[in-house]
This record gives C-alpha cells, structure tokens and sequence, in this order.
C-alpha cells in the first residue's frame, strides 16, 4: 500500500498518524497497540530496509522503532537494520556489520539515511514474541513525548538510467525480435 | 515464442539435461523441499517419489531442491540426501547463511555427492570463506542468482553477471569460472510484486541471447510474497503460483524453481503442456527438433 506518510508503499497498517511508534515484525503474528503509527513485517535484509527507512524519515512523528519476533536466518534482516541505525553504509553500500546475506542499500541517498540514524531510537526487542511483554514496552514507549523531528524527509528513490526504445520490434534495450521471430542482439 | 540467435549450451548434470533453444529440453524442474522446524523425512520421501512419478509421466526432469536452513540440520539431511535418492539422481542445496553453505560443501564432499550437486546459489553476498570452500569442494553445477539491488532491471541483472556492479570485485560469471564451476544456471532473481517483479521473467530471453546459458527464476517468489493475493483471493493463490511458470517457458526459459514440492501435482502437467506448445511451433517455425526426452514425443 502507499499512502502520503508513506511515499514508498509496502507491506503494512497504518494507525496512528502522528503516533511516535513504528513497529517491525519479524516472522510474528502479533498486532500492536492502536496508538502506534505503523506496523508490518520485514523480509529483506535490502530491499526491504530500504522502504522501512524511506517511510519512517517521511513521517516525522516517529521517533521510535521497535523491532521484534524470529531474526529471519540467512537474511538477519531484523539485525541488518539494527545494524544501519548504529552503524551506517560503507563506500560500497554495505551495511557495516550487518549479518544478512545481502545487506546493501542502494536505493537510497546517504542524506536520507543520516536522517533515520537521527530521527529513530531503536528498541531492540529481536528474540521476544510474547504480546504482553511487547505491549507493555510499547505502552511505555507511548507515554513519551519526544516531540516531531522537523519536516518530513521524503526520499527519492535513486533510479539507474534506462535506455529509450522506439524500436517496435524491441523486446528490449538489448535484444529484438528479427522479422522471422528470431531474438537477435540490438545493433548500436 | 522464437528462437534465439546466439548459440546456446545444454549442460549435463546426472544425465539430465538444462538450457538450449527453445522447445529443445523438456523444462527441468526445481521442487523445494522446505523443512520447517523438525524435519519431516518420511514426507518428504513421499513428496519426492511423487515428484519422480510425475516426471516419470510428463518426462519433465525434476531435481529436489533442499532448503538447509539450520547448522544441525546439516548432516541429517546430507544423509537423507545419499540415502534416499536414487543414486544418479541430482538434486540442488538452497542456503542462505555462508557458515552454513561451507558446512554443506564439506558434508558432501565427504559423502561424494558433489558430482550430483547443483549448489543453489551463488550471487553477490558471496564471501571469501565461501569462495574457499566452493574452491575445495566444488559442486557439478550451480546457480547464479543475478540479483542487483539497485538495478532490477534486466540491464542491471546483466551488470551483477558481468561485473558484480560493483558489490563484488568482478563479475559472478567470472568468480563461478574462478572457483573452477563451468556449468552455470542463472536464476533471474523474482522479487516480490512492487519490486519490479516482471523483470525476472523479462530479462530470460535477454540473458540467453547475451550469454548463451540455461537461464529461469522461481517466480514462485513473487506470488509467495502477494499479501493481495492472500488477501483478496486466497483460492486462487494456489492456481496463479502455478501458472505463473508459465512465463519462464514461454520467455524461453529451462528451469523453474517451482516452490513447495507439494505444489507438483499442478506444475508438471502445466509446464510438460507448455514444453508441447513451444516446441510444436519452433520445430516446424525453426526446425529445433525436440530431444529424445521431450514431453512432446511422450505424448505424440
């Protein structure tokens, strides 16, 4: 889904929407409290960063992010986002000790995530999927006022360059369907 | 459906055969056998032998494909593995932890089963421990996954093969070659609905006339990951997974990795129908003549 607190879609119910709570679910069928601002799970340790990041940073009233359930093995992308927040990207894109397979965020500006490492307080709750325990952490987390974190930071995605066709017999930038139905590569 | 101009590799594994023009091989098909939690062995050998009736039927060539998620699960299904197959039957590992990929390497190696191995996968998270240990124990054959986390398009699939876009110092292509693979299977990479999920199917011919290699994906992945679907249409899932793979054959593709071995009731006559389709037209359009073990010769 994609609404306007949240430019970059995905998979997730939307609550409260100047609540100051966000909530990652990891392998657990849990719902959280209404007052939270948003909540749905996360799958990859790349893509799926990627769009927890870009909509948080575009709803400032999320201060707090709490990630909770089974770490997903392999991708870890529970503990690859913990790890972006304390850690950041190195000149490759990686996320710096992040434990997931595929750990890169390519997709996004390093401004937009300087701002998620600011504007979002991580509450690593990975390991526990008791609903009374996570209510009662989400509960306390509520009652705190830390106030909205300025304008929102919409991120635009980085788009690599496409190449134009007007070739009508083009099945794409690379290959076209010769006149006999032959797929042959494209001159030029 | 068409044929492709460059020349296009048929590789060997067991005596089953992948990649080649179009409507050449019956598809060759990939059945996950998932294991969640406590692995179940007396299922999965009843899913399996189902999986070898079925292909028995259609002549479509099935490999299971063995989901190893858990260091103590390692040897128990390594074992399962030597044990319950026939014995020149091929079958793939599919991981995702690197520690667990070379504990995989080492236990096969050790029960001399790499001839019959397609290692599922190599892409761009590979690590140096796992580059050493394919290099000690070096499987048949293996997938390359052309995943481009900034580019999901089929240029950028070509990019990761050719030179690793920069998350790898050098194209996967190379790297597999390097470790001493030869025989390659590339894996498009089907991401989920949103994601640019019709690029895996799209980048199939792109990838065969470029390269030459057997190419599919498991769009599969892509249906999977459908909340609307679940949603909205819960029936049909079942149906739409299945037909999904309909794309990869007539994109021109060799393989698909279907999912859940359950689901191959559904997906061997659909595919073995597709593999009649395709190669009815390129046989009398192309004159690709359909191998001795093609669907179509079973049925006509």
């Amino acid at each position: 889904m994609e609404n306007e607190y949240y430019p970059w879609g995905g998979d997730f119910t939307v609550c409260k929407t100047n609540g100051c709570i966000a909530v990652v679910l990891l392998q657990i069928d849990y719902t959280p409290p209404s007052d939270v601002a948003i909540y749905g799970p996360l799958k990859t340790e790349n893509i799926g960063i990627e769009k927890i990041v870009a909509n948080l940073i575009s709803n400032p009233y999320i201060r707090y992010l709490v990630v909770c359930g089974d770490d997903i093995r392999g991708h870890r992308s529970g503990s690859s986002l913990i790890a972006l927040h304390k850690y950041g990207i190195d000149e490759k894109n990686r996320i710096i000790n992040a434990p997931g397979a595929i750990p890169y965020i390519e997709n996004l500006k390093t401004e937009a995530i300087q701002r998620f490492r600011a504007q979002i307080e991580i509450l690593d709750m990975i390991g526990t999927k008791d609903k009374k325990t996570l209510d009662a952490a989400i509960k306390k987390q509520t009652t705190k006022t830390p106030g909205c974190f300025g304008q929102p930071y919409i991120a635009i995605r980085i788009k690599p360059e496409t190449t134009k066709i007007d070739d009508k017999r083009a099945l794409h930038a690379k290959i076209i369907l010769n006149y006999i139905g032959k797929v042959k590569k494209r001159e030029g | 459906m068409f044929s492709f101009t460059k020349k296009q590799e048929v590789f060997d594994i067991s005596e089953i055969k992948i990649g080649g023009q179009p409507g050449e091989q019956p598809t060759v098909l990939f059945g996950g056998a998932f294991f969640k939690g406590t692995p179940d062995f007396k299922k999965t050998e009843k899913d399996i032998q189902n999986m070898f009736d079925l292909s028995k039927k259609t002549w479509n060539p099935c490999i299971p494909d063995f989901f190893i998620k858990k260091e103590e699960d390692v040897e128990k299904i390594v074992d399962f593995i030597e044990k319950t197959l026939p014995k020149n039957q091929p079958f793939s590992v599919d991981i995702i932890e690197p520690t667990i990929k070379i504990k995989v390497l080492e236990q096969l190696d050790k029960k001399n089963l790499l001839k019959r191995t397609i290692y599922n996968s190599i892409h761009i998270g590979i690590t140096k421990e796992e580059k050493e240990a394919l290099k000690k124990h070096t499987p048949e054959m293996t997938i390359i996954v052309a995943f481009n986390p900034k580019d999901k398009s089929p240029d950028g699939k070509i990019e990761v093969l050719e030179n690793g876009a920069h998350l790898t110092d050098k194209g996967l292509l190379a790297i597999a070659k390097e470790l001493g693979i030869e025989k390659i299977l590339v894996d498009t990479a089907a991401l989920a609905p949103g994601d640019y999920s019709g690029a895996a199917i799209a980048a199939i011919p792109v990838i065969k006339e470029e390269y030459g290699l057997p190419t599919g994906c498991a769009i599969h992945n892509v249906v999977e990951k459908s909340t609307w679907l679940s949603k909205h249409f819960e029936a049909a899932k079942k149906t739409v997974d299945v037909s999904s793979n309909v794309n990869i054959v007539l994109f021109g593709g060799d393989f698909a990795i279907f999912g859940p071995i359950e689901n191959a009731d559904l997906v061997f006559p659909v595919i073995a129908w597709q593999d009649i389709l395709v190669s009815e037209y390129t046989e009398n359009y192309f004159g690709v003549r359909p191998a001795e073990s093609h669907p179509r010769r079973k049925f006509f």
